[in-house]
């Protein structure tokens, strides 16, 4: 089934937060944000602002009716500062004027007087002074002190990822307008509908009951308006609560690159161990996330990054310790892949250590150590694994042996140009690690006309997660898609929703749909049955007829459905899904937290040009567990463009915070995503079709975020290219390979090599120390 | 201790503008315009004016958008970008950076591709725009339309007319010859969904249909 907003999107006609017509008096806010990271504000002058010509008014934290606080997981994150700034662009006052241009021009006029305070920027130095979001944590699996003995080799090293600009095309917005009985309707672009009826109900002192948050859908999320789409909707809300009038705040590119939180960059020191036959036995590691400066959902990402701290290996002896750093960046969020990504690049820094130190491909290595089912994660799961079958059909698919001899080959004859080749096998757990977040209610009317409504907490940016809800009904009903409208996500209509996360949201809200539909679809079956006067086990809904023992009736949906109102049977249905079998017992650290997981291999090949440091991806070669795909367009869609943006995390996207904390990629010309050209020459994708039963939406496996793991990949690719030009070279496990970096690891000026910038640059620079 | 404050004014600034405040309220529209129309730019773009703005910046612009002709006023200041979606209520062209780094924005003028973020829609006078909304004729699709459903040329939808209006020129360019010509010449165009093999495919298609664009 095509994605049911082509034809919108094609004609420029799907409505997206911008694009919502606004309503007679509306006006527009913008936010003043923290021109320092860390600092007591002694004075705030807003005269001039004020003044400014179409200027409403300023709000600032005392205009809160309710509690400055917007903090999901911690309280730790007020709506507007204080007393106290703790990142550069941190909201401390917001303009509403009567224009957007007013609102922009007056903040420039705010006067903010602070005394600074020492900035953190890196997480080590905020680990090592106390400064953490929470407590440590720590996963542990057999026991590694006693098994380093048992090692023939044992190797030790450190790892750094950067973070990741979410750079969804459709910035960060909100349109809040007031109700009647002082009730309020924010239009959000939002992953999290629930969050942001929350984050408003909090400032304003409202019961969640007055906050209705509608959305139509993003464009583009990434985990990027997951939680941090709360600010801009409680800013509107605020201001349109005091002065009873709509206002709408659609973020300028450079606004939300600056006061937006990213991807986690992460430090780690990793110690592999591993026996003469190459069987790792025991991983020890030590992760330092930078939270930035307020919790958000760091925690969560933490978790995750220790749930995917071992990727696709068993190994028996592990222990992950994992700190949350709280430093002065904006606080740093959901990405795609929610830590999990973080800590694969640690495990395949440490394979990948060992390999080189040993003089072997990483390969050998990884494919021995491959999880089997009923192999234990470090977190007590058992493994229902995937991950041999993907990795030896892509092997022989592929002729894994034949590329490997084509790279040497090709390295033999040329001199100025490398090849790379690297094996990226993946495993990652479905489910939100918080187990009472798996749950999801879709509510199911159809109209006496046949035509069926469905309203989900699902938001749709852009997965497809709409057009899977679709095809469930369709399916469940037997009816043409045609018949179905979803409509927007609605905190009125759908309670207590789940954000659009995780990769669960087609399996939550889908499985939710399953079931209202059954329930509306046994209840007209059972009316025909005793209408037709045969057990209702014989009757059938297919292709919009009535059938019976495999025979048409004559009897077609929508009169069934027409006499159904009449005999007045309930022809809606709100039902509720919660994931069996999972559980969590932090406490001890075990349990079952994920419905299934998703595997697959990736064989990644890059071109380095040895001159220049560019670099070609020229293939990525894929066998990937989709379980049963239920629509092939869309799940290619996910994974080709999450294979993109992990290239693009590994390889081009540099966020650069100078020691000050202060964004200096702050624009798309100076932060780079991947563009046309980045997309891998050749991407290669066989589908893993597995006949184990799982809880996926009719077996079909969520697709949203692994595929981004592959990109991982380039790193190595680009590794093992540049160690075919300088053999000796010796450079840190950190990402992104920018071609900067490539060519200063492929000419290292010390004896040890250096990937470093100059020091001149790097005397400023917050994240390359 | 550090003092923040990006508009730090000089006084003579102050004086100089408040006299040509005074001057632009004592003048008529016609009369301001051909007497000092540099100063007026100059008042509108440093924002330091903004009464002057409001009295005096509006300037006449007659032009043709899908087909459909247009006499309006406009602020010497304002995108064809703005035009198009704020005062035309043609929201498909998309905002994506304001700069002119993403594409999203992209629409023809005279049939041409363009930044509308980065052109100034006082600049269009008696020109011929056409957006994304302009290409299809009532239900039947334009052929790149029809052919990025096909080949799901998109995810969340939002770079897709940028994506659109820029695959047609690139193929009236005579630059959509192979792939790899497509790559470079839809290059300004960036898909964060990733979209981007699709999108090649899409454009190719229509190229080797041979449909007049």
């Amino acid at each position: 089934m095509k994605n049911i907003d082509a034809y919108t999107h094609v004609r420029g006609e799907s409505i997206y937060l911008d694009d919502i017509p606004l309503i007679q008096g509306s006006l527009f806010g913008a936010s003043f944000g923290s021109p320092v990271a860390h600092g007591v504000i002694t004075n705030l002058d807003l005269r001039d602002a004020i003044t400014h010509p179409g200027v409403v008014r300023i709000f600032t934290h005392k205009d809160i009716p309710g509690e400055n606080q917007i903090g999901g997981i911690v309280p730790d994150e007020p709506l507007l500062a204080g007393h106290e700034v703790h990142f550069c662009g941190m909201p401390v006052a917001f303009v509403v004027a009567d224009s957007m241009e007013a609102a922009r021009a007056a903040v420039k006029k705010i006067k903010l007087t602070i005394d600074p305070l020492p900035v953190i920027t890196d997480p080590r130095e905020a680990q090592a002074q106390g400064e953490l979001i929470i407590p440590p944590r720590t996963f542990q699996l057999g026991d590694t002190a006693s098994s380093w003995s048992q090692c023939a080799h044992i190797f030790e090293g450190r790892a750094d990822t950067n973070g990741q600009e979410h750079l969804y095309i459709e910035t960060q917005g909100a349109y809040a307008v007031p109700q009647e009985h002082n009730a309020i309707k924010v239009y959000s672009s939002t992953q999290g509908p629930t969050a942001v009826q929350r984050a408003v109900s909090r400032v304003l002192g409202l019961p969640m009951h007055l906050v209705e948050v509608e959305v139509n859908r993003l464009g583009g999320g990434f985990g990027g308006k997951e939680d941090q789409a709360n600010t801009w909707a409680a800013l509107c809300a605020l201001a349109a609560h005091h002065l009873k009038k709509p206002v709408k705040y659609s973020l300028h590119r450079m606004e939300d690159m600056a006061m937006t939180g990213k991807r986690h960059p992460y430090s780690a020191d990793f110690k592999i161990g591993l026996n003469e036959a190459l069987k790792i036995i025991a991983y020890e590691v030590t992760f330092y996330q930078n939270a930035g400066a307020a919790a958000d959902l760091s925690p969560a990402v933490l978790e995750r990054t220790l749930f995917h701290c071992t990727n696709s290996y068993y190994i028996p002896n592990v222990k992950a310790t994992a700190y949350s750093c709280r430093t002065h960046l904006p606080p740093n969020t959901a990405f795609r892949g929610f830590g999990g990504p973080q800590g694969m690049f640690m495990i395949e820094s440490a394979i990948a250590k060992a390999a080189e130190e040993l003089g072997i491909n990483a390969a050998i290595i990884q494919e021995k150590n491959l999880l089997q089912t009923g192999d234990e994660f470090p977190y007590g799961q058992k493994a229902q694994s995937e991950a041999p079958e993907c990795w030896h059909k892509a092997k022989t698919l592929y002729d894994l042996d034949a590329m490997l001899q084509q790279v040497q080959a090709f390295n033999a004859t040329n001199t100025l140009y490398k090849k790379g080749l690297a094996c990226m096998p993946i495993c990652f757990g479905i489910s939100f690690t918080k187990t009472l977040m798996n749950q999801a209610r879709s509510l199911v009317h159809v109209y006496m006309d046949g035509s069926v409504g469905i309203t989900t907490g699902a938001v749709e940016m852009g997965q497809g997660v709409n057009t899977k809800i679709a095809q469930v009904a369709a399916q469940v009903f037997s009816i043409q898609p045609e018949k179905i409208k979803i409509h927007t996500t609605n905190t009125f209509k759908i309670a207590n929703t789940s954000p659009s996360a995780a990769s669960a949201t087609a399996d939550l809200n889908g499985k939710a749909t399953m079931l209202a539909c059954t329930a509306i679809a046994d209840r007209l079956k059972k009316m025909a049955a005793e209408e037709l006067g045969v057990d209702v086990r014989l009757v059938a809904l297919q292709n919009e007829y009535v059938y019976v023992n495999g025979q048409r009736t004559d009897r077609d949906w929508k009169s069934l459905v027409m006499a159904g109102h009449i005999k007045r049977i309930g022809l809606s249905e709100h039902a509720h899904y919660a994931t069996p079998e999972i559980y969590f017992d932090a406490t001890k650290e075990k349990g079952h937290p994920f419905a299934y997981h998703v595997y697959g291999t990736a064989f990644v090949s890059i071109t380095v040009d040895c001159i220049r440091g560019i670099y070609t991806v020229d293939a990525v070669k894929v066998v990937h567990d989709f379980g049963a795909s239920m629509n092939i367009a869309v799940d290619m869609g996910q994974l080709e463009g999450g294979i993109v943006q992990g290239i693009g995390w590994m390889t081009m996207e540099e966020v650069v915070y100078d020691t000050n904390g202060k964004l200096r990629s702050n624009a798309l010309s100076t932060y780079k995503v991947p563009d046309i050209y980045a997309v891998p020459k050749e991407i290669a994708v066989e589908f893993l079709q597995t006949p184990h039963e799982n809880l996926a939406i009719f077996r079909s496996k969520a697709v949203g975020e692994p595929p981004l793991m592959y990109g991982i990949g380039a790193y190595f690719a680009l590794r093992n290219a540049i160690r075919a030009y300088n053999e000796n070279g010796h450079f840190p496990f950190a990402a992104p390979m920018t071609p900067e970096r490539v060519l200063m690891a492929l000419y290292p000026t010390q004896k040890k090599g250096i990937t470093e910038s100059h020091e001149e640059t790097i005397n400023h620079l917050a994240v390359d120390k | 201790m550090a003092t923040k404050g990006p508009h730090n004014e000089d006084p003579n600034d102050k004086a100089l503008n408040k006299g040509r405040r005074e001057f632009l309220k004592h003048s008529s529209l016609l009369t301001a315009l051909a007497v000092a129309p540099p100063h007026l730019v100059k008042a509108a773009e440093s924002a330091l004016d903004e009464k002057a703005a409001v009295y005096f910046e509006q300037v006449p612009l007659s032009l043709e958008v899908n087909g459909v002709h247009h006499k309006l006023s406009v602020e010497p200041r304002v995108t064809l970008l703005d035009l198009l979606r704020e005062q035309l209520a043609l929201p498909g062209t998309k905002k994506g950076c304001d700069h002119g780094q993403c594409g999203a924005c992209t629409v023809h003028v005279n049939g041409r591709r363009v930044l509308s973020c980065m052109s100034l829609a006082v600049m269009q006078e008696g020109k011929k725009v056409t957006t994304i909304e302009g290409l299809a004729n009532g239900d039947q699709l334009h052929p790149m339309q029809e052919a990025f459903i096909k080949h799901d040329g998109f995810q969340c939808g939002y770079c897709t007319p940028g994506q659109i209006m820029s695959g047609i020129a690139c193929i009236r360019e005579g630059h959509a010859n192979s792939d790899e010509e497509v790559r470079e010449y839809m290059s300004g165009n960036i898909c964060r969904c990733g979209a981007y093999p699709n999108i090649v495919k899409a454009i190719a298609d229509v190229k080797k249909g041979g449909h007049k664009l």
